[in-house]
């Protein structure tokens, strides 16, 4: 992997935010409104906006962008139209970078039509990341999915037939009432229709969210503990491993090759411009989060400002501690020269203790020109990271400026 | 005799905490307008946050009061506060003795409670006139005929003309002024003999130095007077005297029988000792005052930073505490597992917890604080004796001839009905009966000797579950015993934590252990590897817990969305990780080492 080659013309990777579900998830944090015929006019204040973000912003990607993701929500929910108008106004405000750039899009089983699958192709779509999540009725309809385990095998089929070659598969574990068994099936099965890429996500209850809310009533059975939540993934891992699929991100599995372009580029530390109500964007030292509420954001945009909810400016501190959490993260390790091309000083200078107490134990490793968290410490990993946070001792709140 | 201290009313407010005192102070400032009712925060005399939260007073306070009795003349009352807590019995005595009365206030619902009691005693022993006041006349559950009757049984004191009050709605509080004048002496000493001033409080100002309260029993005083603190023979001049009115007033002078403040830029609090007297130095008086003894701490704990660059800042603040509290000792001690801190002497624990909350909240300190012990006496087989106020340094028990521990005289008061309960209690805690007095048909008085580290340990807390909150507890040290003590060891992944040592008595040295064992392998969370944990007396393992394997400690996702959310996320758990103690391994959070305290049995 080497990211640093790119860097040189600093093309951003691009995601587009669409905050439209047919419904919610229980557990789902993310800003989304229902879409349906109901809420067209909706749709329509969302492309609007939109469409004037994308005017605005095209010019933070002068050299055009690397990679796209079209998330949510569910990008799927919207209408052929709708989609055919959100596709257009990208490919026409944004260049992409020579080649083959990777474009995904995500979407959920029961909203995927066959037009709507043909217009992702024509418009340059070659992945599909699917919300699959549980082959089990039961466990969907609990933390309040609207498909069925046989809508997700019919979209399956859907993008396979339609071409789809890229194809990633969002799986969930530690559901409540979801036990080991139940958990090997949805795995099973899903190695079974050989996706290219698999993401294994833990449940996190999010506050303010009715699963959250829900925590305590029995009805929906009882949430995993710590140790099975270990159990499931520690087994997930060697299971994908001997089907040929490597695990080069904590919760991302892949075959050789089809590792997520997209998400490494956030991974490597690499800018990123978000669009939409409630995307984030990184660029320079800033992460800006755009507002949530929908008509706030088409009026904000139609005035040519952005409609920031959040800015925060990062530290040098702070970025070195992204870098390094996100790095360890990853198989490979953090590329130690890209960490010293882009910050001016070596990891081992800065982070010295905290790598010689790790690394006497095993850790923590240096090789090759990367460091890397020992494997059997990933899903542990924070008891690590946190350690390289800038909150130093005493009094410092750490946050030096740089 | 000076006319003018005929006008003066010298007085302070014996209450149980709860029973009202703070309150009705207030009322009487109110009433008498040293302050308007808008001037006036809630309860004046209360000022420190700590005191407030818990509704109890611990430094002491004064305050002068303007009255203008029915006779016509205006009177000059001093009202000296008293700490409600029996860890501070000394300062109450020492304010006791700048009064010739105090209000006897009691709850006309609950009567008497044994810290009453003994107050009660204290100001007795001083000759004070006492005036009761039956207070919350006004709550439906108040029984003053009652509560008379008991007052006369337990105290013999005459209640037939025990004012009936209700502090909150005022009711009554013209009355106790009336009583204050009429039925208490106006002080007694002689302006134009030599100096003697009572030092009942001190606080450190600034700029001006360790101010002292004073109650002036003889002489003058004023700016100028080249004062000598009888103690120790040390001189200073003074920069200024004056009253409290309730904020400090500078005046001309102080004299005999008056209550004020002296400054004399004295660098250091342990120069105005509680309980000392000054005198002038250039006409000295013969005699101090009586009473005046150095303050004893009798429960010893450790203080160590977390974080042990706080070492400095550490011993600053218990410098800067200790300027207004003679009576916290500090000593720098070194633990294996803790690194540098402090052995620290407190009167009891309350006064412990107070400076353990001033420290964190103040100094802005993160410290873990040891289990409280007391002082055990060690005869060592060659003759020598120790003194062991820290379990870690107990010799090896092939060294140990005997050991001797505080006992103390325990006075309980409780309804009858939980007789028994006490009594099963005091068992258990290794008390011996000595005296049982039934107060009244249904109230009674018990008398225990127990062991001063099982009262440490959560006797009190147990006392209180056990009679519903009704118990009270006084007590004094009563002196030493032998008894068969052994120290136990804990050992968290292999290797002893000599702050989490204590002393025990044998009999209970296996339970205490296991339970010991048991609670830290709840308190301590998973790490990254297993941790055992071992309680051990000398090289015999009696308990043994496992601390098994963190296993999932992981951000569930990592996009471009929340990678800020999810940096925060790690911030956040390194802040509470600050809250932990790295011992060899393993991180073991700040109330481990209170573990001991929260065993029940």
């Amino acid at each position: 992997m080497n990211a640093s080659a790119d860097k040189i013309e600093r093309r951003p990777a691009l995601y587009v935010h669409v905050p439209f579900c047919i419904k919610k998830c229980d557990y789902c944090a993310f800003y989304s409104l229902p879409a349906g015929n109901q809420n067209r006019s909706l749709v329509k204040i969302y492309l609007e906006g939109l469409a004037a973000e994308m005017h605005r912003r095209q010019k933070d990607a002068p050299s055009g962008v690397s990679s796209l993701f079209i998330g949510g929500g569910t990008p799927t929910a919207l209408t052929e139209a709708g989609l055919e108008e959100l596709l257009k106004g990208i490919h026409n405000y944004f260049r992409f970078e020579a080649g083959i750039p990777e474009k995904t899009v995500e979407g959920n089983p029961g909203t995927l039509t066959p037009e709507k699958l043909s217009l992702l192709h024509a418009y340059g779509i070659n992945r599909f990341s699917l919300g699959v999540q549980s082959f089990d009725d039961g466990l969907l309809r609990r933390v309040g999915r609207i498909h069925s385990a046989d809508d997700a095998r019919r979209g399956i089929q859907a993008l396979r037939n339609s071409g789809f070659r890229n194809l990633n598969l969002d799986l969930m574990f530690g559901l409540p009432g979801q036990d080991l068994a139940a958990w090997r099936k949805t795995v099973e099965e899903a190695l079974a229709w050989q996706p290219e890429h698999l993401s294994l996500y833990g449940l996190m209850l999010e506050e303010g969210t009715p699963l959250y809310r829900a925590e305590n009533d029995i009805t929906l059975g009882r949430l995993p503990d710590d140790d099975l939540q270990a159990d499931m993934y520690e087994w997930a891992v060697v299971r994908l491993e001997q089907a040929g699929y490597k695990r080069y991100e904590t919760s991302n599995f892949a075959r050789p090759g089809y590792e997520c372009r997209h998400n490494l580029a956030y991974w490597h530390g690499e800018e990123y411009l978000g669009l939409g109500p409630g995307a984030v964007s990184f660029q320079g030292r800033a992460r800006i989060k755009n507002i949530e509420d929908l008509r706030k954001y088409r009026e904000m945009a139609n005035t040519g400002a952005q409609a920031v909810a959040e800015r925060e400016e990062l530290s040098k501190q702070d970025l070195m501690f992204e870098r390094v959490m996100l790095g360890l993260r990853l198989a490979e390790g953090l590329e130690l020269k890209a960490f010293t091309r882009d910050f001016g000083v070596k990891v081992e200078d800065i982070y010295a203790r905290v790598l010689e107490k790790y690394e006497k134990q095993g850790i923590l490793k240096r090789e090759k020109g990367y460091l890397k968290l020992n494997p059997d410490y990933c899903f542990i990993a924070n008891s690590i990271l946190h350690e390289f946070s800038p909150l130093t001792k005493g009094k410092g709140r750490g946050n030096v400026m740089a | 005799m000076a006319q003018a201290s005929k006008r003066i009313r010298n007085f302070s407010i014996i209450a149980h905490i709860d029973h009202g005192k703070s309150t009705l102070a207030d009322r009487l400032i109110e009433y008498t307008g040293a302050l308007s009712a808008r001037e006036m925060e809630a309860q004046v005399l209360d000022s420190m946050d700590l005191e407030r939260e818990r509704g109890i007073t611990i430094k002491l306070q004064a305050v002068r009061l303007s009255y203008r009795a029915q006779d016509g003349e205006v009177y000059e009352l001093n009202l000296i506060d008293t700490p409600g807590h029996v860890d501070f019995t000394y300062e109450v005595s020492r304010s006791l003795a700048a009064c010739e009365g105090a209000l006897l206030v009691v709850d006309a619902a609950q009567g008497i409670e044994a810290q009453t009691l003994a107050n009660v005693y204290l100001a007795l022993e001083n000759n004070l006139e006492i005036v009761p006041v039956i207070n919350k006349i006004d709550l439906p559950s108040a029984e003053p005929e009652r509560v008379k009757q008991e007052i006369e049984d337990v105290i013999g004191l005459d209640a037939s003309e025990a004012i009936l009050a209700s502090a909150k709605t005022g009711i009554g509080v013209a009355e106790i002024l009336e009583a204050i004048v009429t039925k208490m002496p106006p002080p007694s000493g002689d302006d134009s003999s030599p100096l003697k001033a009572l030092i009942f409080d001190s606080h450190f100002d600034a700029y001006k130095g360790a101010i002292s309260y004073v109650r002036v029993m003889e002489g003058r005083v004023a700016k100028g007077t080249q004062i000598k603190m009888m103690s120790t023979n040390k001189v200073f001049e003074v920069t200024e005297v004056g009253v409290f009115a309730p904020a400090m007033r500078i005046v001309d002078e102080l004299k005999a029988g008056q209550v004020g403040f002296i400054a004399a830029s004295i660098k250091n609090v342990k120069d105005t000792q509680v309980g000392d007297t000054i005198t002038d130095a250039e006409r000295p008086a013969l005699f101090p005052l009586p009473g005046y003894r150095k303050a004893t701490p009798m429960v010893f704990c450790g203080l160590y930073p977390v974080d042990s660059g706080d070492y400095d800042r550490l011993r600053d603040a218990l410098e800067k505490l200790h300027l207004n509290d003679a009576s916290l000792v500090f000593e720098p001690e070194t633990s294996a597992a803790l690194g540098f801190g402090y052995r620290c002497g407190f009167l009891g624990l309350l006064h412990m917890e107070i400076i353990q909350e001033r420290l964190e909240r103040e100094y802005d300190l993160n410290l873990i604080t040891t289990a409280p012990s007391v002082i055990y006496q060690v005869q060592k087989t060659d003759g020598e004796m120790l003194k062991v106020d820290n379990p870690a340094n107990l010799p090896p028990a092939a060294e140990i001839e005997s050991i001797a521990e505080p006992v103390v005289k325990a006075t309980i008061m409780t309804p009858s009905e939980f007789v028994g309960a006490i009594m099963e209690l005091n068992q258990e805690k290794r008390g011996s009966y000595v005296n049982m007095e039934y107060l009244s048909v249904n109230r009674v008085s018990l008398i225990y000797e127990l062991p001063l580290s099982e009262i440490v340990y959560d006797y009190f807390d147990q006392l209180k579950s056990r009679t519903k909150g009704y118990a009270s507890l006084d007590y004094e040290l009563a002196g030493y015993k032998e008894a068969d003590l052994v120290k136990l060891d804990i050992l968290v992944g292999g290797d002893i934590v000599d702050a989490l040592s204590f002393i025990v008595h044998k009999d209970k040295a296996y339970v205490r252990g296991r339970k010991m064992a048991e609670k830290l392998r709840e308190i301590i969370p998973r790490q990254m590897f297993e941790v055992p944990i071992q309680a051990v007396i000398g090289s015999r393992v009696i308990a043994r817990e496992t601390i098994r394997a963190m296993r999932k400690d992981v951000l569930a996702k990592c996009y471009g969305g929340d990678i800020s959310r999810k940096r925060k996320l790690l911030e956040k758990q390194k802040e509470g990780k600050k809250r932990m103690k790295q011992v060899g391994n393993v991180e073991i959070p700040q109330d481990a080492f209170m573990a001991v305290l929260e065993l029940e049995e």
